[in-house]
């Protein structure tokens, strides 16, 4: 069934109060280190057949004003400070909003979706030469035509980092329901290093795991593959990841169990690495976290603060035996995991800032990078007139080097365990990746395959 | 302009004179009649009880003459009742407030305007230099057709325009005064950009189910003063027709005249023109006296068009590329200060109080046989007038018009803060300023409102409203959900 995305239109979307001008917001060492990076993110809905699509679109419009209200720094515009670094004026611009028609209906896209069909629903501009009039978010509204509509969100890493991101459509979805936010937005710098408990000499701190993958990144050159990459996504179900828990863990083994995004990218590690054809070890890979509850944020803090931090394996392990190599990656993951803490991001913060980090850096080009999105609850979105997303899909782009490998929750599922794991690689290894033995044998649902 | 006489009134004591010489010449006639009925009485009661029944007798009045005397009585009464022009009650209006989804703060209209004109900077430099200037707030409207990206000005989306705010303006009407749409006897609908076939009167007529013998108007291509031609045009009808109700809507639509090419001379009316509309209930009917919220006293039409210069000065034409705009010239202010002073001179006499016609008369004489060195004197209209309603042309016509009449910030808060609030709407800006007026609550039963329009011809009209009864606040209109936040000040300049 031959589906196209014809856009109807193209407008900006203002608030509904005007802001007092002259407000400034500046954005953190963490926002301005994601300046090359993009989020696209894409809400699927089944509609409920009492509105016509169009009115449909027309209050969805509408509320999105309304919500706006409370995000001055989604509809302010990019500016450079006194010292060179973006900082956003609240001037109250809007949101650029585009309307489109999709044909057929929402399940028959599902059914036959892949990478490049899925960007069509969610428009993208990159950065224009003056920033200063380039929408930082962007909202497409597509309309199936015989049934169906999916909200694609597309916003600059600068501001949001994907769970923000969904915050976001939260909020809209609370407005168009006739309630108040739940979480509301909050902007605040992040909080800062407690003087206190400051160690006299940083350098004496031998494992600067964080400071060092950073630094890592800004010294290392861009090297850009000229490469074709595709995503692909599988479902999980709840019981499926335990028993990918249970495997993971070494047999006999009094530690405590891995939890699902332990056991899930320590699959992906392996199986990418066999699939690239590196025998002895794995290929390099970073984790990508959540860190609001280490840093004490609350709900509604509006700003990046998913760090990455590089998984190393420990020397000499054994592994010959292909039976450890699973557990092995998922205990190395989970090491990384449990040390992240709040003076060692401090330390971060502080060492970007003190060494004014020339941010033209990108995440996304060496390693593979595996994210955990699992605290972020995408389904709870349900705008009036639609009920629960049917499907949601996220991608932080642009992904070079060895691809990207994303975890969410899976809701179309009985436990809550379940998950959803999108994977953008290049399209050889991608098409391995659905053909392989050990992944196939947690019985993966496959929701996007990639188009041969 | 030419400024007051020396006689300035810093001393009391000149105040006083002043006052005193004003009631003294304002109320002559009251004063005269009452000379001679306080001299009458005293020669009454010198003469006696007894001596005036004499004279009385003497008199001789016969059946007949006392007869004919009454029936002349009768008879000239009768005549004057009859000439009398009909009192035209204004009994209510309703102003269309737009949608706050339609609201262009001024980083979003320069954002499109770059994002559209993105090979021509310095027209982009133009506008912002416009809006910055222009007096303009952050919440005025533009139709939905103007905020895509480009503009999409089709007919169909200026009819949509037009349904959107013509039909809430009538709704508003029917709800707050409780007319039937049967019962509408005449129809006046006026914009002067948009004119389709069949007419904007007859979607009117067709949305409402009116009359089939409705007398309906569309009066289009006559601009920004088209208000008042129309309130002039159901004056003139409502004479005519006894017993009749009639319908004016004053709007201005947008979305077919939003320029889009380069030219700068063209470029100001897209700053400067926002959505709006209103829809006006007159009558002439007697049972509207307890409840019209004002009558009618005057209406004053003046046309330049006669000169070359005033008639080209708002210009619609094409540009080098072929698109349609209104090209505004140079000279706009000067041309609009002449038709001023013309329409000035014409209702000066109908309105001003005797003491000023005196003076004005007296400077004149003097002006012309002592000495022609003598400034002209400028009557105090702030004496005629409470309120003032000068349509929210732009920052400029207003602080002209203060300056040439002499007025207070107060006066002529209405229209600042309605260009604040509204942006130009054309022809219904005025309902918008005297709304303003009601909704702060300074309106009081027996206060005069002065409305003065421009337009392109070039014209100036005005119209003389009295207040039929005080308006309580809060009142249902535009404003209702703003109206605490103003006045506020605006700066001369925004930065952007």
């Amino acid at each position: 069934m031959a589906t196209t995305v014809n856009i109807v239109c193209k407008r900006t979307v203002v608030s509904t109060k005007a802001i007092e001008p002259g407000k400034y917001l500046p954005l953190s060492v963490l926002d301005r280190f994601m300046e090359k990076n993009h989020i696209r993110m894409v809400y699927y809905y089944q509609t409920s057949g009492e509105l016509e699509l169009g009115k449909l679109t027309k209050k969805l419009r509408e509320t999105l004003s309304e919500m706006l209200t409370h995000f001055p720094i989604v509809t302010g515009r990019l500016l450079r400070d006194d010292m060179g670094h973006w900082k956003i004026k609240c001037n109250d611009a809007g949101v650029r909003t585009l309307e489109a028609k999709a044909k057929g209906s929402v399940e028959e896209w599902l059914r036959n979706v892949d990478r490049e069909k899925e960007l069509e629903l969610v428009y993208w501009e990159d950065m224009l030469e003056k920033p200063y009039y380039w929408s930082t978010f962007y909202v497409q509204l597509t309309e199936f035509e015989e049934g169906g509509l999916a909200i694609g969100l597309s916003c600059t890493h600068l501001l949001a980092d994907p769970i923000c991101a969904t915050r976001f459509m939260k909020a809209w979805a609370d407005i168009s329901l006739g309630n108040k936010i739940t979480s509301p937005p909050i902007f605040h710098p992040l909080p800062p290093q407690r003087s206190q408990n400051k160690k006299p000499n940083n350098n004496s701190n031998p494992y600067m795991g964080l400071i060092s993958h950073y630094k890592s990144i800004i010294e290392k050159p861009i090297f850009v593959k000229e490469a074709k990459y595709t995503t692909i996504s599988m479902g999980f179900s709840h019981h499926m990841v335990q028993a990918c828990m249970s495997m993971a863990q070494f047999i006999g083994s009094s530690s405590p169990s891995p939890t699902p995004f332990d056991a899930l990218a320590g699959l992906f590690w392996v199986t990418l690495s066999k699939i690239k054809g590196i025998k002895n070890g794995f290929v390099d890979m970073s984790i990508c976290l959540d860190v609001r509850k280490i840093l004490g944020l609350d709900q509604g803090f509006f700003g990046n603060s998913m760090l990455y931090n590089k998984v190393h394996l420990e020397e000499n392990l054994n592994l010959d035996l292909t039976e450890n190599k699973f557990p092995q990656a998922t205990r190395a993951i989970r090491d990384v995991v449990a040390k992240i803490d709040n003076d060692e991001i401090m330390d971060l913060i502080e060492w970007l800032e003190n060494n004014d980090v020339n941010s033209s850096k990108m995440m996304n080009v060496h390693d593979l990078i595996i994210t955990s999105l699992e605290d972020v609850d995408p389904y709870l979105a349900m705008f009036q007139d639609m009920f629960k997303p049917i499907r949601f899909s996220c991608y932080i782009e642009p992904v070079f080097g060895e691809g990207h490998v994303l975890i969410l929750p899976n809701p179309l599922d009985e436990g809550p365990l379940g998950r959803v794991v999108m994977v953008t690689l290049e399209e050889e290894d991608a098409i391995k990746l659905c053909e392989d033995d050990f992944i196939l044998l947690f019985s993966p649902t496959i929701l996007m395959k990639c188009v041969k | 302009m030419p400024s007051i006489m020396p006689n300035s009134s810093n001393s009391s004591k000149n105040k006083y004179l002043k006052l005193f010489y004003q009631y003294f010449v304002n109320h002559i006639i009251t004063l005269t009649i009452l000379t001679i009925m306080i001299c009458f009485l005293i020669e009454l009661l010198r003469l006696g009880p007894i001596e005036i029944l004499n004279i009385f007798n003497s008199l001789k009045f016969d059946q007949i003459q006392i007869l004919c005397s009454c029936f002349l009585i009768i008879f000239i009464s009768t005549i004057y009742f009859m000439l009398k022009p009909n009192t035209i009650y204004l009994v209510d209006y309703a102003c269309f407030k737009p949608p706050i989804t339609c609201r262009v703060p001024f980083a979003t209209f320069m954002e499109h305007s770059r994002l559209i004109l993105k090979n021509n900077p310095k027209s982009v430099e133009f506008q912002m230099r416009i809006l910055e200037r222009s007096g303009l707030g952050e919440e005025t409207c533009l139709p939905p057709a103007i905020h895509y990206i480009p503009p999409n000005p089709t007919m169909e989306e200026a009819r949509r325009e037009a349904e959107l705010v013509i039909f809430s303006s009538m709704d508003s009407l029917f709800t707050k005064t409780g007319l039937k749409p049967k019962d509408i006897d005449i129809l006046i609908v006026n914009c002067s950009l948009f004119s389709p076939t069949p007419s904007l009167s007859a979607m009117v007529i067709n949305k409402y189910k009116l009359r089939s013998n409705i007398k309906s108007f569309n009066l289009s291509g006559m601009g920004c003063s088209a208000g008042l031609i129309s309130i002039d045009l159901a004056r003139d009808l409502l004479q005519v027709y006894p017993n009749s109700n009639a319908v004016v809507v004053s709007t201005e639509i947008i979305t077919p005249n939003y320029y889009q090419g380069k030219e700068r001379a063209m470029l100001l009316p897209n700053c400067l023109f926002r959505m709006g509309g209103a829809a006006i209930l007159l009558s002439n009917k007697k049972a509207e006296h307890k409840r019209a919220k004002y009558r009618l006293i005057q209406v004053v039409r003046t046309h330049k068009g006669g000169d070359d210069k005033a008639y080209r000065c708002v210009y619609e034409e094409e540009d080098r590329e072929g698109k349609v705009g209104i090209s505004l010239q140079k000279d706009l202010m000067a041309i609009a200060g002449e038709a001023l002073k013309s329409n000035i001179t014409t209702i000066g006499p109908l309105v001003l109080p005797a003491s000023e016609q005196l003076l004005f008369l007296l400077t004149l004489i003097g002006k012309k046989i002592f000495n022609p060195k003598w400034k002209p004197y400028i009557p105090d209209f702030k004496q005629a007038f409470e309120h003032f309603c000068i349509h929210a042309g732009g920052r400029a016509v207003i602080d002209e018009l203060q300056k040439n009449l002499q007025l207070s910030s107060e006066h002529v808060e209405a229209s600042r803060m309605t260009l604040h609030r509204f942006g130009n709407t054309s022809s219904s800006s005025l309902w918008y300023e005297l709304n303003y007026i009601e909704s702060k609550g300074r309106m009081k039963r027996g206060d005069r409102v002065w409305q003065i329009a421009f337009g392109s011809g070039f014209k100036c009209n005005s119209a003389v409203w009295k207040c039929n009864r005080s308006i309580d606040t809060p009142v249902d209109g535009p404003w209702e959900d703003c109206i605490d936040r103003y006045p506020v000040h605006i700066p001369e300049i925004v930065k952007l």
